[in-house]
């Protein structure tokens, strides 16, 4: 797509910006009505590209055109962050690596059993202080420091991106370990290949200590394979039971979600036996001890040593190489790509994305080997992505619908995780979906009555300035006024880029009309427009 | 009702459908147009328990009879002299211990070797297939309970007529009968503290939906806006059980006392669901204690508390648990068990042919096994389910509830007394 045409850049404004669209996004197409006017397409992207539009912006990114900002999207390494990096630093959970994570989990994991063997009266009550406390704000950090980046950082596209493969390579942080080692797993493991090759991704989610634990294959262990502990005469030294308790065979359960839901997908032509000989290739890939870091580790004693033979590929018996070799035959199949592709288009083009853009990224897939900013350009430079059947046809997740009305109002939301248990309170706790699919990301899913009643009382809240850990300062947005007419002119341009229907603005009107006050009249008609229909939409 | 939805069922289904209207939508409205202005009490009810993550039923159900169980579970079984014996082979986990009353009353019955006839091990599939009630067929697009709603259009009065409890609607309610997913009874409607002020901004957003919205946003805000009516007479705040029945903390506990509660407050249910999950067991299992027992225990003390708490009204329930598949016969590498086949189910309440365990049992013997490694399935799961759609809740026909199955009542696994 690259930069405008001489020509286009002496045009002013948004003049400019739509004469590309409708060159570039419609090189084929003879049909200049379809393309999108500058606001529209600038609203698009920002409803899809990233978590809604702050106030001013859909004008911004208007003016500057919608493909540049794209391509900036695309390159978030060059955009300047300073305001979230200052937050960041508020956040302590940043300042530890895994082994002091590590640490801190052994000893609330200690008081904990501490606490249950002395079982006194009051030990219903959580500890305010102590390893389990400080531990369980840890816990809430993770998941408040995801909902302050989708609000903050100006690199929307790269944290939809960290969201969407956080997802994909689902882990469940309140499984056991996994408490402890979720955080590295965001930070080490998902965000630095978010933009990435998809090859690197998967490699990175099949060796991290997190994904290991929560999907068991770190318990896997070749049938009849010993311990050096044991091999060594340990056996005499071992606690009574710990014995019986030690890995004695393979564990299918992440060979059958690597080729089910991280690669293949379910009717990626695979059969049971391919998941067996899959746990076979993968024996041996374990996590070090707490003290030792818990970081990947390698154990050749607990490999399988024999042939296996996978989707009709040879693996002779050898080491860790094996596994490796494995993850890049799935990572560059064709059924990985298209099952991949059409998840990617499914979260930024609709629920039941057309062929046509799955198509065009599969291509890009090919052309590039997985890289991931370019299977995305692709998908950003479909036809289906800019058609009017796209626009606005999906319906926000929790997680969107929170951070957009967050980022509408300009709100500031603070460090502590009240409003990420918002986000689970609607129905999406983050990090703690326990089955391995992640959150499904169709309307079918979140849109029903008890959810909807739930969207418009936070709504309520945040135009009323009490919804819990944000701040909002109304006046930034929507001046005071009693001119009623502007107030829902100003509301509409705010909360939904200027788009409100005419029957919304009749029915906000009304109820204005029986409001004196006009702080009053500013917060219902925010929250109406908030907890109402058209910005449940992106 | 809305002027909208009228016009939409006079016009016609086909003629909507090229104009380009979302056909979940269309179903939904053509339903709403059938609803009656009064329902009848004491009519039979529904509460489906789904188990997700795959229980173990060899270690719910336990055929201590069998001496291959214990050959083949060296390290998780339970010890015969631990299992609270039911008919000589089977018995019930001691962490079920507070079911046993509801057995010797003949008011709870288990089903063992029952599932789905997919060969899917996996959590997903098998679950979809659960819900939508046709094994092997992903593009169903909707559940077979709300296709049971639709087909049976009788019951159609109350927004509270089938109930959910969770922030989502599951898979197996989903589809263009109302349905209703409630997290929680007592928040459930708009947060205003003064009631007056709280009925004016429904009455906004009720507007605003009837305006503005379209598809299934519209259909989901105006069931929800009913119900909001409906629960202010309820008062769900001011509840107490009754018998002195306890309900366990947690989840489970709560939505048990939820739907009791919405039972006796006789709004209309026909059809409750709630989920437990937990039973996904790979990994240090154990036996009598542990892992499992504790799922187990809090399974069973919820369903005595929701049986005690109903009291008199248990006869006109039945309550039936469900889980994707079952376990591996033998123990794994880690003292647990991994994705197998067949599972048990339960079916509890005044309605059930109790005391028994049903269902033809295939045995442990490697070769009768499915794959030579899981407990092969003797009774489809859509028996099970017809049978109590049938027998209880007096479905006149099954095969629009599960298309491509014909639902032949001499393979009812005889769940429900005739």
């Amino acid at each position: 797509m690259g930069e405008p045409t001489a020509g286009a850049k002496r045009l002013s404004g948004w003049v400019a910006a739509y004469v590309v669209a409708t060159l570039t996004l419609y090189p084929l197409s003879p049909l200049a009505s379809q393309a999108l006017a500058a606001r529209d397409s600038a609203l698009h992207v920002l409803n899809r590209l990233a978590y809604g539009p702050r106030p001013g912006e859909v004008e911004r990114i208007a003016r500057m055109g919608v493909l540049r900002w794209i391509e900036q999207q695309l390159a978030p390494e060059r955009i300047p962050n300073p305001v979230l990096a200052r937050r960041e630093r508020e956040f302590k959970l940043l300042d530890y690596d895994a082994p002091d994570l590590a640490r801190r989990y052994a000893a609330a994991v200690a008081e904990r059993v501490r606490r249950q063997q002395a079982s006194t009266a009051d030990d219903t009550m959580p500890p305010r202080r102590g390893p389990v406390a400080e531990f369980r704000r840890l816990a809430g950090q993770l998941q408040q420091l995801a909902v302050t980046r989708a609000a903050l950082s100006e690199r929307q596209l790269q944290e939809v991106m960290a969201d969407f493969w956080t997802n994909h390579f689902n882990v469940f942080s309140g499984k056991g370990a996994d408490r402890f080692l979720t955080p590295s797993y965001v930070e080490e493991t998902v965000r630095p290949h978010a933009l990435g090759r998809f090859e690197d991704l998967l490699i990175a989610t099949a060796k991290s200590p997190a994904m290991l634990f929560y999907l068991d294959n770190a318990q896997s262990v070749a049938p009849g394979s010993t311990p050096p502990i044991l091999a060594r005469g340990g056996r005499r030294r071992m606690p009574a039971g710990l014995e019986q308790r030690l890995p004695k065979g393979i564990n299918e359960n992440y060979a059958r979600e690597l080729l089910e839901l991280h690669t293949l997908g379910v009717d990626g032509g695979y059969v049971q036996q391919d998941v067996i000989e899959v746990a076979r290739i993968l024996t041996g890939w374990g996590i070090a001890r707490p003290r030792d870091g818990a970081g990947f580790e390698y154990r050749d004693w607990a490999h399988d040593q024999g042939d296996k033979l996978v989707l009709g590929v040879r693996f002779h018996g050898g080491g860790m190489e094996e596994g490796i070799r494995l993850l890049k035959l799935l990572a560059g199949h064709h059924a990985t790509m298209h099952h991949i592709s059409r998840k990617l288009c499914a979260r930024f083009v609709s629920d039941e994305p057309p062929d046509g853009c799955v198509d065009d990224a599969v291509d890009a897939w090919h052309r590039s080997r997985g890289d991931i900013r370019e299977i995305l350009r692709a998908i950003f430079r479909s036809r289906d992505f800019w058609a009017p059947p796209a626009l606005r046809s999906k319906v926000k997740t929790p997680l969107e619908f929170i951070v957009s009305a967050v980022r509408a109002v300009g709100a500031d939301p603070d460090t502590t995780p009240r409003l990420a248990q918002v986000v689970a309170r609607l129905g999406q706790p983050l990090y703690l979906q326990s089955a391995p699919t992640g959150y499904p990301e169709t309307q079918e899913d979140w849109v029903n009555s008890g959810a909807l009643l739930a969207r418009m009382n936070v709504a309520v809240g945040l135009a009323g300035g009490r919804l819990p850990g944000v701040t909002v300062d109304l006046d930034r947005v929507v001046p005071v006024t009693s001119d009623y007419a502007q107030l829902v002119d100003a509301v509409s341009e705010v909360i939904l880029g200027g788009t409100m229907s005419g029957r919304t603005r009749d029915v906000i009107g009304r109820q204005l009309s029986a409001v004196s006050d006009p702080r009053q009249a500013r917060a219902l008609a925010i929250g109406l427009a908030v907890g109402g229909p058209e910005f449940q939409r992106q | 009702m809305s002027v909208s939805r009228r016009v939409f069922v006079k016009s016609g289904g086909l003629a909507l459908f090229s104009l380009g209207l979302d056909p979940l939508f269309l179903g939904r409205a053509a339903y709403a147009a059938t609803r009656l202005t009064a329902y009848p009490f004491n009519r039979p009810i529904l509460v489906c328990l789904f188990q997700r993550g795959a229980v173990d039923g060899l270690n719910m159900i336990v055929p201590h009879g069998d001496p291959l169980y214990y050959r083949e579970r060296p390290r998780i079984a339970v010890p015969a002299k631990e299992v609270i014996d039911l008919d000589g082979q089977f018995g019930l986990h001691p962490a079920l211990a507070p079911l046993k009353p509801l057995w010797d009353a003949r008011a709870l019955a288990a089903i063992h070797a029952v599932g789905s006839p997919d060969a899917t091990r996996s959590h997903f599939d098998a679950q979809d297939y659960m819900e939508t009630g046709t094994p092997g067929v992903k593009a169903t697009p909707d559940g077979w309970l709300n296709r049971y709603c639709r087909h049976d259009r009788e019951h159609a009065d109350t927004p509270f007529r089938a109930v959910a409890f969770g922030p989502q609607l599951p898979r197996i309610l989903a589809g263009s009968a109302p349905a209703l997913a409630i997290d929680d009874l007592q928040a459930f409607g708009l947060r205003v503290p003064q009631e007056a002020a709280r009925d004016r901004l429904t009455h906004a957003f009720e507007e605003l939906y009837e305006g503005s919205a379209t598809g299934l946003l519209a259909t989901s805000s105006q069931e929800g806006f009913e119900a909001v009516q409906m629960l202010k007479r309820v008062n769900p705040t001011r509840y107490a059980p009754a018998n002195g029945a306890e309900y366990p903390r947690g989840r489970l506990g709560r939505s048990l006392l939820q739907i009791a509660q919405l039972i006796k407050a006789d709004v209309g249910v026909q059809i409750a669901f709630a989920d437990v999950g937990g039973w996904d067991t790979h990994v240090n299992q154990g036996a009598s204690e542990g892992q499992l027992a504790a799922r187990l225990g809090e399974l069973g003390q919820g369903l005595a508390a929701f049986a005690r708490d109903l009291g008199e009204r248990m006869r006109d329930v039945v309550v039936l648990t469900m889980s994707e598949f079952g376990r591996t016969v033998r123990e794994n590498g880690n003292s647990g068990t991994d994705h197998g086949h067949a599972t048990a189910m339960l079916v509890m309440g005044g309605p059930v042919n109790g005391g028994r365990v049903l269902g033809r049992w295939p045995g442990l013997d490697p070769a009768n096994r499915f794959e030579g490694r899981d407990v092969a399935i003797t009774t489809d799961f859509r028996d099970l389910f017809g049978e109590v759609l049938a027998r209880h809740l007096g479905a006149a026909d099954l095969s629009t509830v599960f298309p491509g199955h014909s639902v032949d009542p001499t393979k009812f696994p005889g769940a429900i007394r005739a």
